[in-house]
């Protein structure tokens, strides 16, 4: 589903990610780990589009298409969401209005029609439910005033409402309480299917007790220098960063 | 030293003051007249207005005031469209070329009492109040337009009345063949303890001739009365619009404005001001415009805090395309007097355009010691954080940019209270935002 080789990218002449490959399939799940400022963000920007980023060399594909040369809507309606690690207040943009926009832009894209007021409520309010957010939220201007937690819970209702097939989450767990915690992962796991995949950039294993993943990467200094199954993330719970990073740039 | 403007049209009107006076000497009052001289020697010493004056230092009038302007003399009321708003239910008054058009106006509910020009010059108690609110000293326009106003009309708001549906003054301007200078007024009385709303469209067909409108309006809001006025310029390209408003607001009284220009007029100048002559008052200004093209909008706010405990909020926003320009000038004085005075002031602007100019100036002049004052001026551009998020979600660049600016102006029209109003002046925001050659780079 997702490919990429290669990827570089350098946002005002400062390179940060050095040679990024990974290759995700459909109803995969993997996570992204990785110390503070090694370019688990900047991964996500590139890839959902953000201009600063410049792409020196490398490619992503999403189901074959070119992801690099296609404009930030584009990705989203081919089926890239990226849950931001902040996401932006923008006041006076009603949360519901843009929801509607957005879930009909994409239905337009896929050939579907443009939801009924009350099909659309509906299907809001199931998803509502599924990350249990207050209807007064819903109701609010996008994100303004939100506290942190509920930010995030907003991002995974907007995933759940545009259903793509590739999701970004990143650092979707910070700054949740346990209970917090445990709604999102537990609306990820009911919205994983065998035809969409997530990608989970994370500093914690506590995610991943209940989001298992399929494989886990460890991105240091722009580059995934280890790759492995569930287990390398309890093994770097364990054992640090430093663990990985003299036993990896050792070798090299 | 003459700093003033004094061009063909500035003869003309010079030239045409005696003989013009001479017509009316038998319908006004000695009062009136002898006020019409006094502001016809100020305008013919000061002339039109030029940047060289501090008031008008960044709109300049010259290629509105061309030399071919005429003043309004016919008053044709056929092939009219009265600019009803169909969803508001409210009782429809029209003004054509400021003259009162009975035929086309609705019965006024009890409470409520209108004067045309005719009646409002026979009765002494309006036509002795004629600029006794606003008054000309260095204002040329001002003068101007009491030395040459022709029609002058009343509303005046009983005591204790509460006028529940709203009052829609209907402005409406004629197309004609030649360019013409329309210069009137308005006298707005709410008595004590009356409420009443008063929402005031502009409105012309297209014009290929320029029009230039100079329209007063003075209003006293006296001792526990609460008016909520509305100003929704519709006007199009080719219209030129000078409003000078005072407003005197008596003990704990209640003045709401909100004054709205998303239109296509080429040029829009308000002087909004409000004097606060008694204790316990609360004044809430909004404002909103979106200029393209070149277009060219100017408000000047005045909140004059003369006595304690009194309080003055005012948001203006405004998004600026193409070579368009804004100018916001809002003074609030506090004078030694008003103490416990609170006044919030904000002008908040989208510069959309590198050919665009704002001009912005906040002016808080306080000589009171216990008062809360702020004031804040913004000047920006759409944020690149919240059109890449939008973006993301599958929203097209160009409408997520509308998206953002319709919000920023949203954010002053959600404070019109009446719903249906509020939905009209959306549709004429969104109106604005879809013409087609709006891009934004
Ligand atoms: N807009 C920017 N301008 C300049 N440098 C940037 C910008 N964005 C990111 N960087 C730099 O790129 C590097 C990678 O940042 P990035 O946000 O991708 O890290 P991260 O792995 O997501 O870190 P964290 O775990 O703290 O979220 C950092 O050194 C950061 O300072
Ligand atoms: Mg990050």
């Amino acid at each position: 589903m997702l490919n990429i080789t290669n990827l570089h990218s350098s946002i005002e002449g400062k390179k940060i990610l050095k040679g990024i490959d990974l290759k995700v399939n459909a109803g995969e799940i993997h996570a992204i780990m990785g110390p503070n400022g090694s370019g688990k963000s900047t991964l996500a920007s590139v890839l959902a589009g953000k201009a600063e980023y410049e792409v020196t060399e490398g490619e992503a594909f999403l189901d074959g298409k070119n992801l690099l040369e296609m404009a930030p809507e584009e990705r989203a309606r081919e089926g890239l969401f990226l849950a931001f690690q902040y996401p932006v207040e923008i006041p006076g943009v009603s949360n519901i209005n843009f929801l509607k926009t957005a879930l009909t832009e994409i239905r337009a894209h896929r050939g579907l029609p443009e939801l009924t007021s009350k099909e659309f409520l509906k299907l809001l309010k199931d998803k509502q439910e599924l990350v249990e957010l207050k209807s007064s939220l819903v109701n609010r201007s996008l994100n303004e005033g939100f506290s942190g937690g509920e930010k995030k819970r907003n991002e995974i209702l907007q995933l759940a409402m545009l259903d793509p097939k590739l999701a970004i989450l990143d650092e979707t767990d910070s700054g949740l309480d346990i209970d917090a915690l445990r709604i999102v992962a537990s609306g990820v796991n009911k919205l994983r299917t065998e035809n969409n995949a997530f990608v989970i950039i994370t500093h914690y294993q506590r995610l991943l007790d209940y989001i298992i993943p399929d494989f886990v990467h460890i991105l240091y200094d722009g580059r995934i220098i280890k790759s492995g199954t569930k287990e390398l993330a309890l093994e770097l719970e364990e054992k640090g960063y430093d663990w990985i990073t003299q036993h990896e740039t050792g070798t090299v | 030293m003459k700093q003033g403007l004094y061009n063909n049209f500035y003869r003309y009107l010079i030239d045409s003051f005696d003989k013009k006076q001479a017509a009316l000497t038998y319908i006004e009052s000695v009062n009136l007249t002898a006020k019409r001289n006094e502001a016809f020697s100020i305008f013919k010493e000061m002339g039109f207005p030029t940047r060289k004056y501090e008031e008008w230092k960044f709109t300049s009038l010259s290629a509105a005031l061309k030399d071919e302007l005429q003043l309004m003399i016919e008053h044709d009321h056929s092939l009219i469209n009265t600019n009803r708003i169909h969803s508001l239910d409210a009782v429809h008054l029209v003004l054509v070329n400021g003259r009162f058009a009975p035929e086309l106006s609705d019965a006024l509910p009890e409470g409520i009492t209108f004067y045309d020009t005719q009646a409002t010059l026979a009765e002494s108690r309006f036509a002795d109040k004629i600029s006794t609110l606003a008054t000309e000293d260095d204002a040329p326009m001002l003068a101007l337009n009491t030395a040459f106003f022709t029609e002058v009309s009343v509303l005046q708001i009983a005591a204790h009345a509460i006028v529940e549906k709203p009052v829609h003054v209907s402005h409406v301007f004629t197309v004609n063949d030649i360019a013409e200078f329309v210069p009137y007024r308005m006298l707005v009385i709410a008595e004590k303890h009356s409420e009443a709303t008063i929402i005031e469209t502009f409105h012309s067909d297209s014009l290929v001739h320029p029009l230039f409108v100079s329209y007063v309006c003075e209003q006293e809001v006296h001792e526990s009365a609460v008016l909520h006025t509305h100003m929704i310029n519709t006007l199009p390209e080719n219209a030129y619009f000078v409003q000078h408003r005072e407003v005197f607001q008596y003990r704990n009284s209640v003045l709401n404005n909100s004054n709205i220009a998303l239109s296509d007029v080429t040029l829009l100048r308000n002087d909004l001001n409000f004097q606060l002559k008694d204790v316990g008052t609360e004044t809430n200004l909004i404002g909103a415009y979106i200029l393209t093209g070149d277009q060219h909008v100017d408000n000047h706010t005045l909140v004059d805090h003369q006595s304690p405990n009194c309080n003055t909020n005012e948001v203006y926003k405004g998004i600026l395309l193409d070579t368009s320009h804004a100018v916001f000038n809002g003074k609030v004085f506090v004078r030694p007097d008003a103490q416990k005075t609170n006044a919030f002031q904000q002008n908040n602007n989208l510069l959309l355009s590198d050919q665009a100019t704002v001009n912005s100036k906040p002016q808080l002049e306080i000589f009171a010691d216990d008062v809360k004052c702020s004031h804040g001026s913004t000047i920006g551009q759409i944020n690149e954080d919240a059109l890449f998020y939008l973006q993301t979600r599958g929203i097209g660049e160009e409408a997520a940019k509308k998206l953002i600016m319709q919000s920023f102006i949203f954010d002053v029209i959600l404070r019109i209270k009446i719903e249906s109003l509020q939905d009209y002046v959306s549709d004429l925001l969104n109106k604005k935002l879809n013409t087609e050659n709006l891009t934004v780079v």
